[in-house]
């Protein structure tokens, strides 16, 4: 009988006695840790720049509102229409920042390693979602409170804005999922992120380009009612038609018409699938990555 | 010029998922005059306005910067350029060869269905066909230029590029007249202006101003390349 030679050494690795936090936490910290890289905020100072410089952008109106309000004592800028005024703004900031949530990961290829926690795929594909929409949503949210309580303190004549400003905020989670949900899905079909970039921006740029030539071209051949549809192709105008016009009935952004009747029901539905089908594109992307 | 390299970038673009984006912004311009013909709206005006806002207003600047940061961004990104660089190759002979790849498809992704475009509307009618088609293609150089500089001098090319064509040219021009004078749009506007004679279609910028404009921008903007990848240095990624 020959002797063992294998021995199993005691090098001193210790044990994790602590409490195991779960699935839940794992989801939490993957969330936070996104929405921290969205900003930039544990990245290195240049990846800080863009987004913060889009912050302050977006604050810019808000502040300008309130001078205006301070000194001429006049209303500034509406609520329901700020985030149709800043959209080139919004949609730069998607653009900019979503690919960094998903490219990532996609292009070293370690979701295999996040799969093998507790963490499920549609745990992670949530995460990163619920990531993007709390940024846009803060990007959005925190400029019109600004304006809110600016216009409070100053107290103009007149009745206060709270409905208003509880539209816009119904108005802005309803953006936030939307552009969150489009922006994530098209920049998770490519692991590089100049790429992603460009897609996303393609997408809003197309979007919006379409819709501004078919308005003013059936605008031009006296149809007016087909031109109200054509402002639902630009998916800002038709988050404000669908919800903050459709169900709030607020003032339509800018000069915009939108289709009446029936125009508020198709609204909310064509925006429900676009978010279900971005929804059910980035899962099924993921199940293919993960299975590589 | 060098053909290799030449090679190598034109299967960078067109291989895998950046052809379908640069396929699919012409198919757009091409639909969009396809479905106003079908309306019956065939007009100068209409089409002077597509043209305008979609084909030198959105495609060009989006297909500029896919193109130029396309042809060299990701070579920096993964760090395959180190390969390219470590050659007894030129480094400008890389710039220029790079730029040239980026112009010719832009010539055959912007210039070419904005003159498909044009024609399906108004045929040749007063020249706002070869118009426009010259001034997205002259238009096209410049930004394959300036964004393939961008994607030479930073990581962030694309997003940097698309606040340059969206604020500057769009927020920013449509408020300050002044800021129009420094916009590659303008400049090809007045390219397409030269040769098209429709009385819906007027620029701002002269000439004179335009074209001296567009060979500084286009000229020193490959020289600087050149002369940044000479002293290239890669960092790593952040």
């Amino acid at each position: 009988m020959s002797e063992s030679t294998g021995v199993i050494h005691d090098i001193g690795y210790r044990h994790y006695d602590g409490a195991r936090l779960g699935r839940g936490h794992a989801v939490l910290a993957l969330t936070v840790h996104s929405l921290r890289g969205v900003f930039g905020l544990g990245r290195t100072a240049r990846a800080k720049i863009i987004p913060f410089l889009l912050v302050g952008v977006m604050m810019l109106p808000a502040v300008v509102s309130i001078a205006i309000m301070a000194v001429v004592k006049q209303k500034g800028l509406g609520y329901t229409e700020y985030a149709a005024i800043m959209q080139a703004v919004l949609a730069i900031f998607l653009a900019s920042q979503a690919p960094y949530t998903v490219a990532p990961d996609l292009r070293f290829r370690v979701l295999p390693l996040y799969l093998s926690r507790p963490v499920t795929l549609v745990d992670y594909v949530g995460a990163k979602l619920a990531a993007m929409t709390t940024a846009m949503f803060l990007l959005l949210a925190v400029p019109l409170t600004v304006l809110f309580i600016g216009e409070m303190l100053i107290d103009l004549p007149g009745d206060t804005p709270t409905a208003a400003y509880l539209t816009s905020m119904a108005g802005a989670v309803c953006y936030a999922v939307l552009l969150a949900c489009i922006g994530v899905a098209i920049a998770s079909f490519t692991p590089r992120r100049g790429l992603g970039v460009a897609s996303v921006i393609a997408f809003y740029l197309l979007t919006s380009a379409v819709s501004t030539v078919l308005f003013a071209t059936l605008e031009s051949m006296g149809n007016d009612t087909a031109a109200a549809w054509a402002w639902l192709i630009n998916p800002f105008f038709l988050v404000d038609a669908a919800v903050q016009v459709g169900i709030f009935g607020a003032k339509p952004a800018q000069s915009s018409i939108y289709p009446s009747g029936a125009g508020t029901a198709v609204a909310i539905v064509i925006m429900l699938a676009l978010i279900a089908l971005s929804v059910t594109a980035l899962i099924m992307r993921y199940r293919k990555a993960a299975s590589r | 010029m060098n053909g290799v390299i030449a090679g190598i970038s034109y299967r960078a673009l067109l291989g895998r998922r950046r052809i379908w984006l640069l396929i699919l912004l012409p198919l757009v311009l091409i639909g969009l005059s396809l479905l106003l013909r079908l309306l019956g709206v065939t007009d100068e005006r209409t089409t002077v306005t597509l043209m305008q806002t979609f084909a030198i207003g959105t495609m060009l600047p989006l297909l500029g910067l896919i193109a130029g940061t396309g042809v060299i961004a990701p070579e920096i990104d993964d760090g395959t350029i180190i390969h390219l660089l470590a050659k007894p190759i030129s480094r400008p002979v890389i710039a220029q060869t790079k730029f040239l790849v980026a112009a010719s498809m832009l010539a055959l992704f912007a210039a070419v269905p904005t003159f498909i475009a044009a024609y399906l509307l108004v045929n040749l009618e007063s020249g706002i066909a070869y118009g426009f088609a010259l001034g997205s293609f002259i238009g096209g150089i410049a930004y394959a230029a300036v964004f393939m500089l961008l994607g030479v001098l930073t990581r962030h090319a694309v997003t940097i590029g698309i606040i340059y064509a969206l604020v500057w040219e769009g927020v920013v021009g449509n408020f300050v007249p002044g800021a129009r004078k420094f916009s590659i749009q303008q400049w090809a506007q007045s390219i397409a202006d030269q040769l098209s004679s429709s009385a819906f279609f007027t620029t701002e910028i002269k000439l004179s101003f335009a074209i001296p404009a567009l060979l500084i921008v286009t000229i020193g903007a490959v020289f600087w390349a050149g002369q940044r990848l000479r002293s290239f240095s890669l960092t790593g990624d952040e």
